[in-house]
């Protein structure tokens, strides 16, 4: 005989299954407190010994649960081939923590006394918890026998179902869009799950392999640049959850035949004559209207023709004004004088006049008389009156 | 001749096997989870604060510095504290509440696979550790042990659950505004 040591954490009640018939086995339990990193000591060792296997009939057998999409199913085996009456029960995960917690068990709504070997219990699971299933089985009014009880963590044990996929072309560019499984309107798969996709695509052609190439994305919408014309391409989308490590199954295959494309260099020729055109039947007008704007411009205000030759000096001095008044010229003192005859005898010169007047007596005429004794004061009052 | 000594082992169930192949990633996204969910069942299970019940106002003080340690890696631990205590008060006698049923069942639920899962991860072992020296936390065990007494002292009545379920509500609150920042 030899020993194989196990060890598994256990509820204040519970139960080992799958022990071998006809074996003795073992225990010691020890009580944590792993939040303090502490271990008490083992209890004192007791052992017992199993029975001879007894399968009973009438109980459900090989309980096992299908998930997909947040949609759970359990289903169970009838071993004995009778009229049984089914009955599943669910317990909330924690309520195990309680030393009786046989009263809280709880029946699957419109999974009470059924028939059928398969259950809906989708209205039950919250996606925060964790849950223990059971069987009923029961016939007659006496005869019940409970199954073993299976454990449920709703986003360990359910699994992600294939995305959709839809495909679109514009210009040189692939559009995947893909929607989530579980459908657009149940957040549940995206929210708790955190969804990353991988696209697998190749070129479809007969003669040749293709390679298929790989791109991983965390939105619903891809985009393959650069897709050869006159094409087959096919696409099939994955969705995962690396926090989980599940992946779902890969959606059905979707195929877009690329419309035959025109050659790149007539196209940009095309595209740079058509400019050339447009510019030019837009730009040739423009110009030609700014030009006979400017030149008339020009005509208004800055003409260019001259003035006559007649009219001289007409804007070479454009402020002066021939009716102002001249800056004064020199204008002699004109006056009637008598010839006289001074006793020097010498003439008398108009333009020398005041010169003249020192050398020479008046006539009298002119002066004033106050018999001055000097000549040059009779002269001086003779210029006075005159200026 | 019988089998006896044979001891069959249909699965290995040696805890180093079972700790290594589990996988811890999940768990920041899904500690946001429970925290969104625990406090919309803390709303869904009672009705509005009763008036009457205002005049009792206790006034605790959530330590707020618990959420704030050295080494960020202990804030997770540091919540799945927090879940713990307020799971083991939520445990406690309701029938005087009145309270929705299903709603409790489900808030209790969620906290407790979380605290499960923490304590399953090998990766947070160290971390755990350090978080058990932390000063904070010893304000964290006083601040839930106040409530306790609390609750002890009114005898389970209503107004000292429904004083305690806005304190809690309170305090996730706080841990949900920590958490998102993160």
């Amino acid at each position: 005989s030899f020993l194989q040591l196990q060890s598994k954490n256990i509820f204040p009640v519970d139960s080992i299954d799958d022990l071998a018939p006809d074996s003795t086995y073992c225990f010691k339990v020890q009580a944590n407190l792993p939040m303090e990193g502490k271990q008490g000591l083992f209890s004192p060792i007791s052992c017992v010994r199993t029975t001879q296997k007894v399968t009973d009939l009438l109980c459900a057998a090989n309980l096992s649960v299908l998930a997909l999409n947040m949609k759970f199913q359990l289903l169970w085996n009838n071993l004995g081939n009778q009229e049984v009456n089914y009955t599943v029960q669910y317990l909330h995960g924690f309520q195990k923590k309680l030393n009786d917690h046989s009263d809280k068990w709880r029946s699957v709504p419109s999974c009470e006394n059924i028939t059928s070997t398969c259950c809906n219990f989708s209205s039950i699971i919250t996606t925060t918890g964790f849950y223990y299933l059971r069987v009923q089985a029961s016939k007659g009014h006496n005869q019940s026998c409970f199954s073993r009880e299976i454990r449920v963590e709703p986003l360990k044990t359910n699994g992600i179902g294939p995305p959709g996929v839809r495909l679109d072309l514009s210009d040189a560019l692939l559009h995947i869009l893909i929607s989530p499984p579980g459908g657009a309107e149940d957040e549940i798969m995206r929210d708790h799950y955190d969804l990353s996709y991988r696209i697998l695509y190749w070129k479809n052609s007969s003669d040749k392999e293709e390679e298929v190439k790989q791109k991983e994305v965390k939105q619903t919408i891809a985009t393959v640049p650069d897709v050869s014309p006159s094409t087959l391409y096919c696409v099939k989308v994955q969705a995962f959850s690396e926090l989980y490590n599940k992946s779902s199954a890969y959606s059905q295959q979707q195929c877009i035949h690329t419309p035959a494309g025109t050659s790149l260099p007539l196209m940009i020729f095309g595209i740079f004559v058509g400019a050339l055109l447009v510019v030019l039947l837009v730009a040739a007008p423009l110009v030609f209207v700014l030009y006979q704007a400017y030149n008339k411009i020009k005509y208004v205000f800055f003409p260019s023709c001259q003035p006559p030759l007649n009219i001289e000096g007409f804007g070479a001095q454009p402020f002066s004004s021939p009716y102002l008044a001249a800056a004064e010229e020199p204008v002699e003192n004109c006056c009637v004088i008598e010839s006289m005859i001074t006793e020097e005898g010498n003439q008398i010169d108009f333009t020398d006049y005041k010169h003249s007047q020192r050398s020479s007596r008046d006539s009298g005429n002119y002066s004033n008389d106050n018999n001055s004794s000097g000549s040059k004061g009779s002269k001086e009052t003779l210029e006075k009156e005159i200026i | 001749m019988n089998a006896f000594g044979l001891i069959q082992v249909g699965l290995i169930l040696s805890s180093t096997t079972i700790i290594s192949s589990l996988q811890c990633n999940h768990l920041p996204l899904q500690q946001r989870k429970v925290i969104e969910n625990s406090l919309r069942l803390l709303d869904k299970m009672g009705k509005k604060f009763p008036q009457q019940c205002l005049r009792e106002k206790m006034p605790f003080r959530f330590p707020a510095q618990v959420l704030q340690p050295r080494q960020k890696e202990t804030v997770g631990v540091a919540i799945e504290e927090i879940f713990r205590h307020i799971f083991y008060i939520f445990s406690k006698n309701l029938t005087l509440t009145a309270w929705d049923g299903t709603a409790l069942d489900q808030f209790q639920n969620g906290l407790y696979l979380q605290i499960e899962q923490l304590e399953a991860c090998v990766i947070k072992k160290h971390t755990q550790h350090r978080w058990s020296k932390e000063v904070s936390r010893l304000k964290l065990k006083k601040y839930f042990q106040k409530m306790d007494c609390f609750l002890k002292d009114k005898q389970h009545d209503l107004c000292s659950w429904e004083i305690s379920r806005a304190e809690m509500r309170r305090c996730l609150q706080l841990i949900d505004k920590i958490t998102r920042k993160l």
